[in-house]
């Protein structure tokens, strides 16, 4: 046990300083001027001995494993550099975008394990049925679609011809409300980039429940417990959804890399100020320090997540408990 | 596969009524064939030449224009038929590049096995768990925007899945009698590696190409509709950019403007993903029993 977890966390700390590296090196060994990373356009402004300046404040004049050390040293004081498209600090930068980020990707990575498990358990119940196969036909369709095109659509359906919903951002603009009313306001906005994130990212969730309930139906404790005159439904649910839940839980926690990703071009879309949509600003902006920041940000929400997975699964799946 | 069946779940024993893998295959090879005729022959099909505006801006769809005009009146239709060439060819190269790298890394590790193997694998462990959209813009961006950029960008990340899944399939082939009785016989590692093992999992290979260049084309597509892509060269992605950019599906304009190049996109990743689905299970024909 103690084995596995050293390797875990070795492997964790790797992930993590391939992503750091990364980052340290690309506006280093860019061709061109590093400076133009740090300061962005401002550059064709900036008298020699001002740029001078700068790279002194940044180190850039050191030898470089003495600028990794300092970049390192400057993250784990949670300084992320300076924006240049917001010209603020990054810290603060994330510390707006990060809220609306976790309640639209936690709530879709939440409804879509909720969607998924259903129709998966159902299909594989119906397994090579008509509606096993419809489902499944659904699926290959939707994996097909591009995210941001969903979005798109569900906007000129429900909100340009229908009016029902808001089309933009997370709140009504230039009107405060407060309290519950407030909620209402923001509940409204999330429906549709809650929809289209959640469309998008069922598929996996509903072929791993799918798949997992289908073993788990083949198991002779099922054939025994139907042989006792269970009724069907108890049989499906007591018995054989709890242990084909297995899978779900550990995709659960994995998907949350998948679907901040997804974010990234649905938060677009809906204009959500989310991370997602501070990175597509950020490329417009050619803002490279918020670029690479939100990649970190991004690494270590993954990283948590897996090993969030690691922690959690010896109290789910006792078997491994006794193997480990 | 001798498993008792659930009593009440299967008890009339119903065939599964899966389409024939033949049918299947022929819906994704037609969707495909239909558009790589339009990509191939883009000059003679495109009713226009959709690098010059040869309407007004904003024209609804008429016998001039099928589908219209963009923002700066270049017509849609031959901006999609064009773009096909776009998308269809990073797609394609993309997924080239990373299933050359994931066979080569696949090969290497599970016929060496040992420190190689080991370190190949903790490669890709790292770039499994990279996330994946956020990566890919951090290098379009600093690369610049080109569609050399999106080949490299996509094949760099794309290669960790199928290299794991070459590399198991070499581990079983590399214990066969066949490949002892060529060592046997004294031929040497490359030998065995580029006679016997690659072909024996040309195939597999296949398929991780195919699978790949389904997801190629649509995270080529994300990253063009997120400003990344070749504003000179626009894949249907970037045709999408435009139709965001100018707010396309606040007006008439998303039934003629948003809803053909995608799709597109979805048609073309159908083809690659049904094909894939069915090349599958000729090459593995255990899986057609799920």
């Amino acid at each position: 046990m103690a084995r596995f977890f050293a390797a875990k966390i070795a492997q964790y700390a790797l992930v993590l300083l391939v992503a750091l590296t990364l980052n340290f090196l690309l506006p280093r060994f860019m061709p061109g001027d590093p400076l133009q990373y740090i300061v962005g356009e401002d550059i064709g402004r900036l008298t020699p001995a001002e740029r001078d300046a700068i790279r002194v404040q940044y180190g850039l004049d050191r030898p470089v494993v003495e600028q990794f050390a300092r970049y390192v040293g400057d993250l784990a004081r949670g300084d992320l550099g300076w924006s240049i498209g917001r010209k603020a600090p990054i810290g603060d930068v994330l510390k707006e975008r990060l809220p609306p980020t976790v309640l639209l990707t936690g709530a879709a990575l939440i409804l879509s394990t909720l969607i998924g498990v259903a129709l998966g358990a159902f299909a594989a119940w119906r397994r090579g049925r008509r509606s096993d196969l419809g489902i499944l036909t659904g699926f290959i369709f939707l994996e097909s679609m591009p995210a941001f095109w969903v979005g798109m659509l569900l906007i000129a359906i429900f909100s340009v011809n229908l009016r029902v919903l808001p089309i933009f951002g997370m709140e009504t603009p230039y009107v405060r409300y407060e309290g519950l009313r407030r909620v209402a306001d923001i509940g409204q906005h999330l429906v549709l980039p809650l929809a289209t994130l959640t469309i998008v990212s069922i598929s996996a969730m509903f072929l791993t429940a799918r798949y997992s309930m289908l073993g788990v139906l083949g198991e002779e404790y099922i054939t025994v417990a139907r042989a006792k005159g269970l009724r069907e439904t108890w049989v499906l649910f007591r018995h054989a959804l709890r242990n084909a839940l297995l899978p779900v839980a550990t995709l659960f926690m994995l998907r949350v890399g998948f679907v901040i990703s997804g974010a990234v071009v649905v938060e677009t879309v809906f204009n959500w100020p989310g991370v997602g949509r501070m990175l597509f600003d950020a490329v417009l902006a050619r803002d490279y320090p918020l670029l690479q920041a939100g990649f970190i940000l991004t690494t270590f929400a993954v990283v948590a997540a897996n090993a969030l997975v690691d922690v959690v699964y010896p109290f789910l799946d006792p078997r491994v408990r006794v193997h480990g | 596969m001798d498993r008792a069946q659930p009593l009440a779940v299967a008890a009339p024993a119903r065939r599964p009524r899966l389409p024939r893998i033949g049918v299947i295959s022929a819906v994704g090879g037609g969707l495909l064939l239909i558009l790589a005729v339009s990509a191939v022959f883009a000059p003679l099909v495109a009713p226009w030449d959709p690098s010059i505006a040869t309407g007004a801006p904003f024209e609804r769809p008429s016998a001039r224009h099928l589908l219209g005009t963009n923002d700066v009146g270049q017509d849609i239709l031959s901006e999609l038929i064009w773009g096909s060439r776009i998308s269809l060819t990073v797609g394609v190269l993309a997924a080239l590049v990373a299933t050359s790298i994931g066979t080569v890394v696949g090969a290497v590790s599970g016929f060496f096995r040992g420190p190689v193997d080991a370190f190949f694998m903790r490669v890709v462990d790292v770039v499994l768990s990279l996330p994946f959209l956020p990566l890919m813009i951090l290098l379009a961006a600093f690369l610049g925007p080109s569609l050399l950029t999106i080949v490299l960008v996509v094949g760099l990340v794309v290669w960790a899945r199928p290299s794991r899944i070459i590399r198991s399939q070499v581990l079983s082939l590399a214990g066969r009698e066949y490949i002892t009785a060529a060592r046997a016989v004294g031929a040497s590692d490359t030998r065995i590696l580029v006679r016997h093992i690659i072909p024996g999992v040309g195939a597999l290979i296949v398929v991780e190409f195919v699978q790949a260049a389904a997801g190629a084309i649509l995270i080529e597509s994300s990253l063009s509709f997120l400003g990344l892509g070749d504003p000179i060269q626009k894949s249907w992605g970037s045709v999408l950019y435009y139709a965001q950019a100018r707010s396309a599906f606040l007006s008439g304009a998303w039934l003629w403007w948003v809803i053909p190049p995608g799709v597109a996109i979805t048609a073309t990743v159908l083809g690659f993903a049904l094909i894939a689905f069915s090349l599958e299970r000729v090459v593995n024909p255990r899986l057609r029993q799920r």
